[in-house]
């Protein structure tokens, strides 16, 4: 078995059942002061048009994880993932017309129904696996694309598939009724963003999570331990899906209109390269990723430098990610900032005319 | 349903489309049983030399120069790629070696939208002379480039068996799909014959950017992305028989094409390659042993 992308083995560490210790606790301190920082100081501090790619960045961010929950932990590639995407913001789009259900029932409503579907289409796939597995999603992304393209996104007609070619005045799609505002409705998109985070943080740390990492290490080995492979690959599709479900939701909110030509399967294919890039070993390279894909486009914009420099240099970074650094952006920066570190207090040790050899040398 | 005259000039076309898909198939199949990549560049690196070749024209360089300038830079794309990551990935999963191909693709599609830029609105085309002559059969018109795509794809899949059977570097590839290893410790010199798979598949898929480039739409978008529906043929012959591939790249062709006067259905015809590749792979998965070999499915 080979689907591992990389040399790590990450599996599910038994720390949960210690008291924590100060690390972690200093690590939990920063990350609720950067949350909290994201939530109430972005919204003060930026543009409308940042906010508006920050909500985007959130709602990326969940797809990338459920995409590196799928290509980091057990091992499964999929090339189909912006088709997920659709599912889930077309269920949730025909869901917000129809009813006036709350808004977290609709998100929840979305996610379970994608969840399903990407188990209904998924559970034959799942007998595949490696390079077939991924060329197999590839191919029912490409066809539920088509489909889409032919059926369209709701825009608040009637029937079951909610679409009226001959609306004048098409209605926007409503946003929660506490979230009615674009900063607001970011707050909105970090929140949801964070309980899918901890969901999966809750997967990873416990059983399935030790599972799927036997399975990535090597499914007959898995198979030999008593795993029940099959029930946890499936288990996380299930999961992959259901997160991406919801982060199709928070999308149709975020836009107000959805065509289905903004889901095009050759996204697929970029969307798993920043993922690799960004690392799908962390789960902070979800975060890079979808900064990756949804920021720097919109930085560039801005400057007026054209997108097609993003598509090379993502070209250029998947290369790059699986000759040289199989953990991703999240793993190598960290690293080269120490190693930075170290040069910089080399050279200044050195220029104070110190002869003392600096400190960290011993690696 | 439509009558059946409705239908006879699909078959043409569809017959020509499937020539094309059988020529790219071939290509993938055989760099993948000798270097176990899945080069799913393929089509983006046709598209840069029908673009290339696009733009010499312009310049009024003499047709068949542009056309082998267009095979020339695949090959030339191709083999480079081969050359610098073939052997840095040679060791890892066939998956990563095939996403490593995403890469090119990226690389090369940022280019072409870059160089080429199709927002002006601007429609490129590129027609070969031989659109122009042909004959009819019956009530069909049939043009000759129809007629070279399928033929093209005929000696393709014959010739490429027929080397793979009786020559030496040929025996050396069909030795490298089954190991590595042994094939280098029996003296073959590996890194050879692989450069000479990289080689033959950009030569192939030059050929099929510019036949594709005539035959659909000069296009980086859509050049790049066709190769979807060849790597659809491949798949349903599980990346192994070129014979296979090319029934099933015909029939792909065919039944896309034959959906086109189906109102009912005719929305749907870009399905058929997923639709196919999904069928024939779920059918063929069925009852599989797993093994822990270093042969994946």
């Amino acid at each position: 078995m080979g689907a591992d992308l990389g040399l790590r083995s990450t599996a599910g560490r038994q720390t949960s059942r210690r008291r924590p210790g100060r690390p972690q606790l200093i690590r939990a301190a920063v990350i609720t002061v950067l949350l909290l920082f994201v939530l109430f100081g972005f919204p003060q501090l930026l543009s409308l048009y940042y906010i508006d790619t920050m909500t985007q960045v959130a709602v990326y961010s969940m797809v990338t994880l459920a995409l590196g929950v799928l290509v980091g932990r057990v091992g499964l590639v999929s090339l189909g993932q912006v088709a997920v995407l659709a599912i889930g913001a077309w269920v949730a789009a025909r869901l917000l017309f129809a009813t006036a259900q709350p808004y977290p029932v609709i998100l929840l409503e979305a996610g379970l129904i994608t969840m399903v579907a990407g188990m209904v289409t998924g559970l034959p796939a799942l007998r595949l696996r490696g390079l077939y597995l991924a060329l197999i999603t590839l191919m029912l992304a490409g066809a539920i694309t088509v489909v889409l393209a032919t059926v369209n996104f709701p825009n608040g007609g009637h029937g079951f598939l909610g679409y009226n070619g001959s609306l004048v005045h098409i209605p926007p799609i409503r946003r929660p009724s506490v979230a009615g505002s674009d900063p607001a409705y970011f707050r909105y998109a970090v929140i949801v963003a964070i309980l899918m985070f901890l969901l999966v943080l809750a997967h990873t740390k416990t059983k399935p999570g030790r599972a799927w990492a036997a399975i990535r290490q090597s499914e007959p080995a898995a198979l030999a331990a008593g795993i029940n492979t099959t029930l946890y690959k499936l288990w996380a599709l299930a999961l992959a899906s259901f997160i991406t479900g919801v982060a199709g939701g928070v999308l149709a909110g975020a836009v107000h209109y959805l065509y289905s030509i903004g889901f095009p399967t050759q996204d697929s294919i970029t969307l798993l390269a920043v993922t690799l890039m960004g690392g799908v070993y962390s789960m902070w390279g979800a975060v890079v990723a979808a900064l990756l894909y949804q920021f720097l486009p919109a930085l560039l914009n801005n400057w007026g430098v054209s997108a097609d420099w993003l598509t090379i240099l993502f070209g250029l970074g998947v290369l790059q990610v699986l000759t040289t650094a199989p953990a991703g952006l999240a793993d190598q920066v960290p690293k080269d900032l120490a190693r930075l570190a170290r040069l910089l207090s080399r050279l200044l040790s050195r220029l104070l005319g110190r002869r003392t050899p600096a400190p960290g040398k011993t690696t | 349903m439509p009558p059946w005259s409705d239908f006879e000039p699909f078959i043409v076309s569809g017959l020509a489309l499937g020539g094309v898909y059988a020529l790219s198939g071939v290509g993938l199949v055989v760099l993948y049983r000798a270097t176990g990549v899945l080069y799913l560049a393929f089509g983006a690196v046709g598209a840069m030399g029908a673009l290339i070749a696009w733009s010499l024209g312009r310049e009024n360089v003499p047709g068949w120069l542009t056309w082998l300038v267009c095979i020339a830079a695949a090959a030339v794309i191709t083999l480079g790629y081969g050359l610098i990551f073939g052997p840095a990935l040679a060791k890892r999963d066939p998956l990563v070696k095939a996403v490593a191909t995403i890469g090119l693709t990226l690389i090369l599609y940022g280019l072409m939208d870059l160089l080429w830029t199709s927002s002006g609105g601007q429609a490129r085309s590129e027609s070969l002379p031989t659109d122009n002559g042909g004959f009819s059969i019956g009530q069909i018109q049939v043009d000759w480039t129809q007629v070279i795509a399928l033929a093209a794809g005929v000696v393709i899949t014959v010739g490429t068996g027929v080397f793979l059977r009786y020559t030496k570097l040929g025996t050396a590839m069909r030795a490298m799909a089954n190991d590595r290893e042994i094939t280098a410790t029996l003296g073959v010199p590996v890194r050879k014959v692989e450069a000479a798979a990289w080689l033959g598949c950009g030569v192939l898929a030059g050929v099929a950017g510019l036949l594709l480039a005539d035959l659909a739409a000069l296009d980086a978008t859509t050049l790049t992305f066709l190769v979807i529906s060849s790597l659809a043929a491949v798949l349903i012959a599980r990346l192994r028989s070129i014979t296979l591939t090319f029934a099933a790249a015909i029939l792909i062709g065919l039944l896309h094409d034959l959906l086109t006067p189906i109102t009912a259905l005719s929305n749907y015809q870009n399905m058929t390659p997923f639709v196919l590749a999904a069928a024939g792979l779920l059918v063929m998965s069925r009852r599989r042993v797993m093994t822990q070999s270093r042969e994946e499915a």
